[in-house]
């Protein structure tokens, strides 16, 4: 008895999916700094590994396998389950997959697919789709709420369910092809265009900033700065500024957020004061 | 609904919403314009709410899009304090803003809080996978962390949200001009964060001149974001196609 077992084990789609939607609904609920999604991903497993191994010896060996450090981006991070569970189905079927392979496979992918996913879905898909309905939610309309919240969960879960499927059926050779084929890049190359031009289009609506300053001649003629010079050069120029300094800081000096939020907080207050604003 | 049943859900809003369930679910239900949405629908003021939540959203737009999930400020617990609190007292989407600011900085400490009780859990599942224990193994993974999340995060939420309308009321009436053109200037600027976290995120240099286009599209042409979006796309396939020609040369 045991792993050289030769009854055929066969999972089914219903198996797959049901693997998809625990690792989707827990990918950051169990999150720790220890193992990150270690946990989850092995909770995913067990409706696979249930099926594919009978005795508790070798589920138990199966499940501690899946509970070393694992770590990806959620919805991407399908296709790596896709690919692990194909793997395992071999292995519980008798064919010569070793630990280290499904160990490998996982630590290997976790890393390029998180990059992948962290440019497709959170940096593109996400502000996308909540920018197109931001303006609604500014004229006090709760659709500019309520359809992102539809429509962003629903595209990655399609996104999910297709990978997961894909990876199974491919096995290991789909992850392979697809990272060094020229489609992915197209793929983040496209979603960062439309990402930017979004983020653009809504800077120049949603940042604002003006000055009341105006510059008094001896001869007693004053000339708006706001109105006469900067909007005469090209509208929005002092909100471009401000981005543009923020970004060159962030790129210098690397994520420190609470540090720019603090002295967005101290210029704002004392530019106004002064008068400067 | 009374300020005691807003504090309720808006503590339960809270802890669900930051429980993570549903990884992008979860992560829409987290952003200030959907919370609006819940706000607006317990208080009555749709209106305001949303455009309370709309402000928000523009700060930690680009917030939620860090790399890794490590979130350097916390929209949830910003939205879930200066929505309901915004709109009981009244406040523009700027004044709200600046009172939600400090608040998204306390939501890093305690999501680095429940990040460290997870541990346990992960622990315990290692009990339970050496006994092949998998019903253990799930309980590990999502009840545990819920009623842990539960007793970190209601409570913050609940008091600030009961205790704290009066305060909000009486902040606006003595807000001072001065202050309140500051938070007004803030408002403006806040954003600007927001957009730049993204475009470091998306990280391409040489992309920039589309985030140029964008901007001056509204600008120059007063192009909705709907028409930018459908303009982008068509760029975004047009240029694909160049490159591929390209690479086949």
């Amino acid at each position: 008895m045991g792993e050289t077992n030769n009854t055929n084990k066969k999972l089914t789609k219903k198996d797959i999916t049901k693997s998809m939607w625990i690792y989707y609904a827990g990918a950051e609920l169990s999150n720790s700094y220890e193992r990150l999604q270690s946990l989850v991903f092995c909770a995913s497993m067990t409706p696979i590994l249930k099926k594919l191994y009978s005795t508790d010896e070798d589920l138990s060996k199966a499940l501690k396998r899946h509970l070393v450090f694992f770590n990806t981006e959620g919805i991407l991070g399908a296709i790596i389950q896709g690919i692990v569970i194909s793997m395992e189905e071999q292995k519980a079927n008798g064919e010569d997959v070793t630990d280290d392979a499904i160990t490998g496979i996982k630590t290997g992918l976790m890393g390029p697919v998180a990059g992948m996913g962290d440019a497709i879905i959170w940096a593109a898909v996400m502000p996308i789709i909540f920018s197109i309905f931001l303006p609604f939610a500014s004229d006090g309309m709760a659709i500019g709420g309520i359809a992102p919240l539809i429509l962003y969960p629903l595209s990655t879960i399609i996104i999910s369910y297709y990978l997961i499927h894909n990876g199974y059926k491919l096995g290991k050779k789909s992850i392979i092809s697809l990272l060094n084929g020229g489609r992915m890049k197209s793929i983040i190359f496209t979603a960062n265009i439309i990402g930017l031009t979004m983020m653009g289009a809504l800077s120049a609506s949603y940042v604002t900033l003006t000055t009341p300053l105006a510059l008094t001649f001896s001869g007693g003629s004053t000339i708006a700065l706001q109105e006469e010079v900067l909007d005469v050069i090209a509208p929005g120029l002092l909100p471009l500024a401000a981005i543009f300094i923020i970004y060159a800081y962030l790129r210098k000096k690397g994520p420190r957020y609470t540090r720019i939020l603090l002295t967005i907080v101290a210029v704002s207050v004392i530019t106004a004061v002064l008068g400067i604003f | 609904m009374s300020v005691l049943g807003i504090a309720i859900f808006m503590g339960f809003y809270y802890w669900f919403c930051r429980l993570r369930f549903g990884y992008t679910f979860s992560s829409a239900l987290l952003q200030p314009v959907t919370i609006a949405v819940f706000v607006g629908l317990i208080t009555g003021e749709m209106a305001t709410s949303m455009k309370i939540g709309a402000g928000l959203q523009l700060v930690y737009m680009g917030v939620t899009s860090t790399p890794g999930g490590n979130v350097p400020s916390d929209p949830a617990l910003a939205g879930c304090i200066a929505i309901p609190l915004g709109v009981a007292a009244g406040m523009n989407a700027e004044t709200a803003i600046a009172l939600a600011v400090p608040f998204g900085v306390l939501g890093v400490f305690v999501d680095q809080l429940r990040r460290s009780t997870n541990a346990i859990w992960v622990h315990m599942a290692d009990r339970c996978a050496e006994k092949a224990d998998t019903n253990g193994i799930l309980r590990a993974a999502f009840l545990y962390p819920a009623i842990a999340g539960f007793i970190i995060r209601f409570p913050i939420v609940f008091i600030i949200d009961y205790f704290g309308v009066n305060a909000a009321q009486k902040l606006i009436e003595i807000l001072p001009e001065w202050l309140s053109h500051s938070f007004e200037v803030m408002g403006g600027i806040l954003p600007a964060l927001g957009f730049a976290i993204t475009l470091t995120v998306i990280g391409k240099k040489s992309l920039i001149p589309f985030f140029i286009i964008g901007f001056f599209a509204v600008l120059y042409l007063n192009l909705g974001t709907m028409a930018v979006a459908i303009f982008a796309v068509c760029f975004a396939l047009l240029l694909n196609l160049f490159k591929l020609k390209e690479e086949e040369a």
